[in-house]
């Protein structure tokens, strides 16, 4: 794991936004709905699940963002092969839910500036005006008929996650959007 | 095109969703016992009416959850969403 080729996305600029590459990086799937497995999780996790929609969690370099209501995606510097092993041990195999490595399937882009959104709503039907307002919001939607998840983690700075096969097509639109800010 | 209010995520646009067809429809308990007309006629036909119908929804990009919607096909006024599993709305 984390030792794929990644598209070739190098580090760009423009008017009032960065766009970057933030990869390698362990991204995990949990799914589980009974009480055992929000203790086991928040225990080895150290982080509460959000149970409220289209919110995040984030203690230190662990962050969990809410999918669905019994599906999180997990993601953060700080995940390594013990932690992982503790889920799979803890969780998968006790049955109380699904830990799923996902880190080859998404790849991960951040865009920071002024202007992220001003190119986020270019490509997609998602009304972008209280997100924008509101730190650690998630939200999953199509950008460019591409599916993303987009994660607010602080004022104008958002994680782009897109899957591996569109990563380079939609990295493509965005430099191409960009350009005309 | 129409704003449609997924029941766990909420407002969201309808090119996010994908229509799943009359709500509501049950299996038969002893499908072996069915004729082909009457199995036939659970599998494919449903109807298409002109106005109040009650549809499955599917909010495919995003929380991916099945749910239920009453539409006006006329006009496409939702009038309730509801999820999977509770009752339809009686008005």
């Amino acid at each position: 794991m984390l030792n794929i080729n990644y598209p070739k996305i190098e580090k760009k600029e423009f008017p009032n936004l960065e766009l970057n590459l933030v990869e390698p990086i362990h991204k995990l799937n949990l799914r589980g709905k009974n009480r055992d497995f929000f203790t086991k999780a928040g225990k080895i996790l150290s982080i509460m699940l959000p149970t409220e929609s289209n919110t995040s969690a984030t203690i230190k370099n662990i962050s969990a963002l809410w999918l669905s209501p019994d599906e999180w995606l997990i993601y953060g510097k700080d995940i390594d092969k013990n932690l992982m092993l503790s889920l799979d041990s803890e969780i998968s195999k006790l049955n109380l839910g699904s830990v799923t490595d996902v880190s080859d399937q998404w790849v991960l882009i951040n865009m920071k500036g002024k202007n992220v959104f001003e190119v986020l709503s270019k490509g997609s039907p998602f009304d972008f005006n209280k997100f924008k307002n509101t730190k650690n919001v998630v939200v999953q939607t199509l950008l460019n008929h591409v599916d993303v998840i987009l994660h607010h983690n602080d004022t104008n700075n958002v994680d782009l996650f897109v899957r591996k096969s569109f990563s380079e097509h939609l990295w493509l639109w965005i430099n191409d959007s960009s350009s005309f800010l | 095109m129409f704003i449609i209010t997924c029941p766990f995520c909420g407002e969201r646009d309808q090119s996010e969703f994908s229509a799943g067809g009359e709500a509501h429809i049950v299996r038969p308990k002893q499908p072996t016992e069915l004729s082909d007309d009457e199995w036939a006629d659970f599998l494919f036909m449903r109807k298409n009416i002109k106005g109040i119908q009650f549809e499955r929804w599917n909010h495919a990009h995003g929380c991916r959850k099945w749910f239920n919607v009453v539409r006006d096909t006329s006009n496409d006024k939702i009038y309730a969403v509801y999820k999977m599993g509770e009752k339809p709305p009686s008005n």
